[in-house]
């Protein structure tokens, strides 16, 4: 498994190095603005590292999806399946690639962003109304219809339930990409059925995740639970998965 | 050794392989014959276990295709199948780490034979210079099986001389070679039998040396009776 890993992450670690690139390139510009005090430098890279932040997972994921898509429809998918490797091994490599990555790069990104809030809390008074301006920003975002706790327990909560629901997110696109390959493939709309399939499952999961956190009191806590709940869904859908592909797939 | 009983693979409504029994037998070079679409490259990607069969069995040393036997035959398809950012050298590393019997020292010298460098990247490759990658690294490993689909494909004549001396190298009593190729006088100098597949149908299954003494027919000869009025 961890052979298959390390050529997952060779399939993508370009993209991941011209995130990284870019990040450095944003940090570096928050710093000059930040301590010689360019205010359009700071602003506009501030502006680059949170979209960053919400970009860079995101990008991880489809990228993972869409390298899962070559390998069930191009003749590279040779190259994993007439290995001695059984479809659990293939695709959980894939998942825990992944996972890892967007968990290591969602940490990444919240812990930049703690570090250059404190830095910029922490460098003048003058800059302390764009700190409050900042927690008037994050009070106001809402999960569930409640409002976020503003504090380190608070925001770490929140980035793991969104981590995990993207992780599950993709999970379900790979399962589209699976039963469109095994399933579906050469019969008509076949794209427009997985992607309808797709819809679908994120649908009645995002409902069973609702119902199951609906008691829950505390946002702290449901935002925990919530995460716990895709983690557990993530790993159904990796087992259903992999029981097609093992059964039905030809490559 | 390698058995298909009944097999069938649709895709669709055509079927690619229709209910073929065959069975392969250790110390032999099979040619597996037909024209384009008559399902040798499907029969072979069912073996190897990179299709799954509609219906019947395909059996390595009595078991269904699995993962053991994925350890113990070595396929290579007729399409470039490598990762577009691999080298020659990514290649044998990646051969290495998934197969046991995989020899470094066989891929060298495989690689000096048909003049390859390690640096090399595939995507820059010919296609005659891909099909001579593809050869050294499936015939760098010690399978008991190897299924080569169209070697011949893309190379030119000297190079197809080291291929054949390189597939003869690797005959031997305990395995089974099977290959197909369209070009059937170059098959002729290797094989010993000669499998014969049309719209997805096995035709038979001749010895050559047989073919050659009781028929006074060779299996260019044969091709030609079987598909010939086909082909017009």
């Amino acid at each position: 498994m961890l052979k298959l890993m390390k050529y997952e992450f060779r399939k993508t670690w370009f993209t991941k190095l011209i995130l990284l690139g870019i990040t450095a390139v944003a940090e570096i510009a928050f710093l000059i603005g930040l301590y010689l005090e360019k205010e359009t430098t700071l602003g506009l890279s501030v502006l680059l590292l949170v979209f960053l932040a919400l970009g860079g997972v995101l990008v991880i994921g489809l990228e993972s999806v869409v390298t899962l898509h070559r390998d069930l429809n191009t003749k590279q998918g040779y190259m994993l399946f007439m290995t001695p490797n059984t479809s659990y091994s293939v695709l959980g490599a894939k998942v825990l690639e992944c996972s890892l990555s967007i968990l290591i790069g969602g940490a990444f990104y919240f812990a930049l962003g703690s570090l250059d809030l404190t830095l910029l809390f922490a460098k003048s008074g003058e800059l302390n109304r764009l700190w409050e301006i900042i927690q008037d920003f994050l009070s106001r975002m809402t999960f569930a219809n409640r409002a976020l706790i503003i504090d380190m327990e608070g925001m770490a909560s929140f980035v793991f339930c969104l981590l995990a629901g993207w992780i599950l997110t993709v999970i379900t696109a790979y399962f589209a990409v699976v039963i469109s390959a095994a399933l579906l493939n050469g019969k008509r709309f076949n794209g427009l059925l997985s992607f309808v399939l797709f819809l679908a499952l994120s649908w009645f999961i995002g409902w069973v995740a609702r119902i199951a956190t609906a008691s829950i009191p505390s946002i702290n806590v449901l935002l925990l639970v919530d995460g716990a709940i895709s983690l557990a869904f993530t790993a159904v859908m990796y087992v259903i998965t992999a029981i097609i592909m093992e059964r039905k797939l030809s490559v | 050794m390698l058995e298909s009983k009944e097999i069938t693979k649709a895709f669709g409504s055509k079927t690619a392989v229709d209910h073929i029994s065959l069975s392969l037998e250790k110390g032999h070079v099979y040619a597996m014959l037909g024209p384009n679409g008559s399902g040798k490259t499907t029969w072979m990607k069912m073996a190897a276990g990179l299709i799954k069969p509609t219906s019947g069995q395909m059996l390595f040393e009595g078991q269904p295709v699995n993962i053991d036997s994925r350890r113990k035959i070595a396929y290579m398809s007729t399409e470039p199948f490598f990762y577009a950012w691999m080298t020659v050298k990514d290649v044998g590393a990646y051969y290495a780490d998934f197969f046991d019997d995989f020899s470094w020292d066989g891929y060298h010298a495989m690689l000096r034979q048909m003049e390859l460098e390690e640096s090399m990247k595939t995507k820059t490759l010919s296609s005659g210079m891909m099909a001579k990658l593809k050869i050294a690294v499936t015939m760098a490993r010690d399978a008991k099986i190897y299924m080569l689909d169209e070697p011949f494909n893309g190379i030119d004549l000297l190079a197809r001389d080291n291929i054949r001396r390189c597939i003869l190298e690797h005959a031997d009593e305990n395995k089974v070679l099977l290959l197909s190729s369209h070009l059937v006088e170059e098959m002729e100098a290797i094989a010993d039998k000669a499998v014969f597949i049309h719209q997805g149908k096995l035709m038979e299954v001749d010895d050559l040396e047989e073919m050659r003494v009781e028929r006074g027919a060779s299996m260019a000869d044969r091709y030609r009776e079987i598909y010939g009025h086909t082909e017009e």
